[in-house]
C-alpha cells in the first residue's frame, strides 16, 4: 500500500511537469508569431515602463557618442532631403512656383531605442513612439547609418520593430553600381552580416560594394545604405549568387531611430489592388 | 531555518534585475548570452519539495521570458532544470555526505559546484536554446552556442557565488 501511494506521488510530480511543461510551449506556440504577446497589452506597459527607466538612465552614460552621432545624422539628413521628394512635370503649364512642383513622399520621425536584442534569433527592438504618435504597423525604420527594421506591433506609447537581424525580416535591396536587384535577409551567424541573395551569376560584385535599398516597396525610400558586400559565393549548382553584406548599421548600439512614413502608401496600395483584380478577371 | 524566505525573494528579484537590465544587454556575440538566473533555482535549500522546486522553477523562467519577451521559452526550460535538480544532486553527491540545508560553495567545495553547474546549464541554456532556435542555426552553430554560453554563465555565476557568499565555517572558528 505504501509503495502504491509512494507510486502515485511520484507520478503525480511527472503529471505536474508535464502540464506545466505544455503550458510553456502552449505559451511559446501562441507567442510565435510574436503578435500574440501584445494582447497582454498592460504587461508590456509596465516592462516597456522599466526598460524606459533604464535607457533614460543609460543614456546619459553615451552622452559624447550620442552627440556626434546626432551631427552626422544632421549631416546625413539635409543630403537625403532632396531624396524625399519627387518632381511632378506637367509639360502643359510652366510652373514657377517652386513648392507647387514636388510632392513630399516621406515624413521621419525620430524615436529613442528603449530596448534591443541581438542575441536570438527573433530579434526585436522596442521604441518610444506608439500610435499616439502616428506611429503605424508596417512602417520602416532606419537609423542615422542604414535600415534598421520594420515596425511589426504599436501600443499607445510603445512600438516593436523586428529587427533586420530576425529570421522573419526580408527587404529588397540593390547594388548601387548596377542597380541588380535581390532579396537581403539575416543568416544568424553574425550581428552584423546580412545575406544578400538572387543577384544573377553574370552580374560583376566586388568585394566593397556599397548594398541599398531599392525602394521598390513602401518601407524605406529608395538609396538608404544598408552595408558594403565582405565576400561573395559562387556555387556552380545555383544560377544565382550568394553575397555577405558586413551591416553598416550598428545593430549593438542604436539609440536614436527615424521611422518612415511613406505619405502615398495608400494610393499604391489602391493600384496594387487594382492590378491584382485586373489580373484576376 | 528562518531567513530561508526573505533570503530566497530577495535573491529572486536581485538575479531577475541583473539578468534583464545588465546580463542580456551585452550583447557581446550573438553565439553568447550569460544567464546567471539559474542561481536562483540551484541555490534553493536541498530540502525542497520537488514540486515546489518546480514551481519556483517556472516563476523564474517566466519572469525573465516576460521581461526578454520571449514568452514560455525560459520558462520550460527553467521548469526542466527546477525537475530534474533533486536528481541531479542525488546523483553527483557521494553517499553519507552530511550536507547543510543550503548549498554553499564553501560548504561543498568548487568541485562539486562546478560539477552541479556545469550539468545544469548544460541543461537549461540546451534546452533553451534547441527551443529558440526552432531549427533556424544549423546543429554545429547550434551545439556552439551551448557551448560558448554555457562556459561563460557557469564563469560568472560560480564568481557570483564566491562574491556573495559568506563562508561560514570561519565564523565559527
Amino acid at each position: 500500500m505504501y509503495n502504491l501511494v509512494r507510486f502515485l506521488l511520484r507520478f503525480w510530480l511527472l503529471i505536474l511537469f508535464l502540464s506545466l511543461e505544455g503550458f510553456c510551449f502552449y505559451l511559446i506556440y501562441q507567442n510565435s508569431k510574436f503578435h500574440q504577446v501584445f494582447l497582454y497589452n498592460k504587461a508590456n506597459e509596465i516592462s516597456g515602463n522599466v526598460y524606459l527607466q533604464y535607457a533614460a538612465s543609460k543614456g546619459y552614460l553615451s552622452l559624447g557618442r550620442v552627440n556626434d552621432s546626432l551631427a552626422r545624422e544632421n549631416a546625413f539628413l539635409r543630403e537625403k532631403a532632396m531624396e524625399s521628394f519627387i518632381y511632378l512635370k506637367n509639360e502643359e503649364h510652366t510652373i514657377t512656383d517652386s513648392t507647387a512642383t514636388k510632392l513630399q513622399l516621406f515624413t521621419y520621425k525620430d524615436a529613442k531605442v528603449i530596448r534591443n536584442s541581438v542575441n536570438q534569433s527573433a530579434n526585436y527592438i522596442y521604441i518610444d513612439k506608439g500610435a499616439s504618435m502616428g506611429i503605424k504597423e508596417q512602417m520602416g525604420v532606419i537609423s542615422a547609418k542604414g535600415i534598421v527594421g520594420q515596425v511589426v506591433k504599436v501600443t499607445e506609447h510603445y512600438s516593436a520593430v523586428m529587427s533586420i537581424l530576425n529570421r522573419n525580416f526580408r527587404v529588397s535591396a540593390k547594388l548601387k553600381k548596377s542597380n541588380f536587384f535581390g532579396q537581403l535577409f539575416w543568416s544568424g551567424k553574425r550581428i552584423d552580416e546580412v545575406r544578400l541573395e538572387e543577384i544573377p551569376k553574370h552580374v560583376n560584385v566586388h568585394v566593397g560594394d556599397t548594398i541599398v535599398t531599392s525602394g521598390y516597396s513602401v518601407l524605406f525610400p529608395e538609396n538608404i545604405m544598408i552595408g558594403r558586400v565582405r565576400k561573395v559565393y559562387a556555387q556552380p549548382e545555383k544560377n544565382f549568387l550568394e553575397i555577405d553584406v558586413q551591416l553598416s548599421a550598428d545593430m549593438n548600439s542604436l539609440s536614436h531611430v527615424y521611422v518612415v512614413n511613406h505619405l502615398q502608401k495608400q494610393e499604391l496600395e489602391i493600384l496594387d489592388s487594382a492590378v491584382i483584380n485586373q489580373a484576376k478577371k | 531555518m528562518s531567513g530561508v524566505f526573505p533570503i530566497n525573494i530577495i535573491r529572486f528579484f536581485l538575479l531577475l534585475l541583473a539578468q534583464v537590465l545588465f546580463f542580456s544587454n551585452i550583447h557581446a556575440h550573438p553565439l553568447l548570452d550569460v544567464y546567471i538566473y539559474p542561481i536562483f533555482i540551484l541555490s534553493l535549500p536541498f530540502n525542497t519539495p520537488r514540486w515546489l522546486l518546480m514551481v519556483l522553477s517556472l516563476m523564474m523562467g517566466l519572469s525573465v521570458d516576460f521581461f526578454l519577451g520571449s514568452l514560455g521559452m525560459h520558462g520550460a526550460a527553467a521548469l526542466l532544470l527546477g525537475f530534474l535538480r533533486p536528481n541531479l544532486v542525488s546523483i553527483i553527491t557521494p553517499k553519507g555526505a552530511d550536507f547543510e540545508i543550503n548549498p554553499n560553495i564553501y560548504v561543498q567545495g568548487i568541485m562539486w559546484f562546478a560539477i552541479y553547474y556545469s550539468v545544469a546549464y548544460l541543461i537549461l541554456l540546451g534546452s533553451y536554446f534547441s527551443i529558440e532556435s526552432w531549427g533556424f542555426y544549423n546543429l554545429f552553430w547550434l551545439v556552439i552556442k551551448i557551448l560558448l554560453s554555457t562556459t561563460t554563465s557557469i564563469l560568472i555565476s560560480i564568481f557570483l557565488l564566491y562574491l556573495f557568499t559568506t563562508d561560514k565555517r570561519r565564523r565559527h572558528t
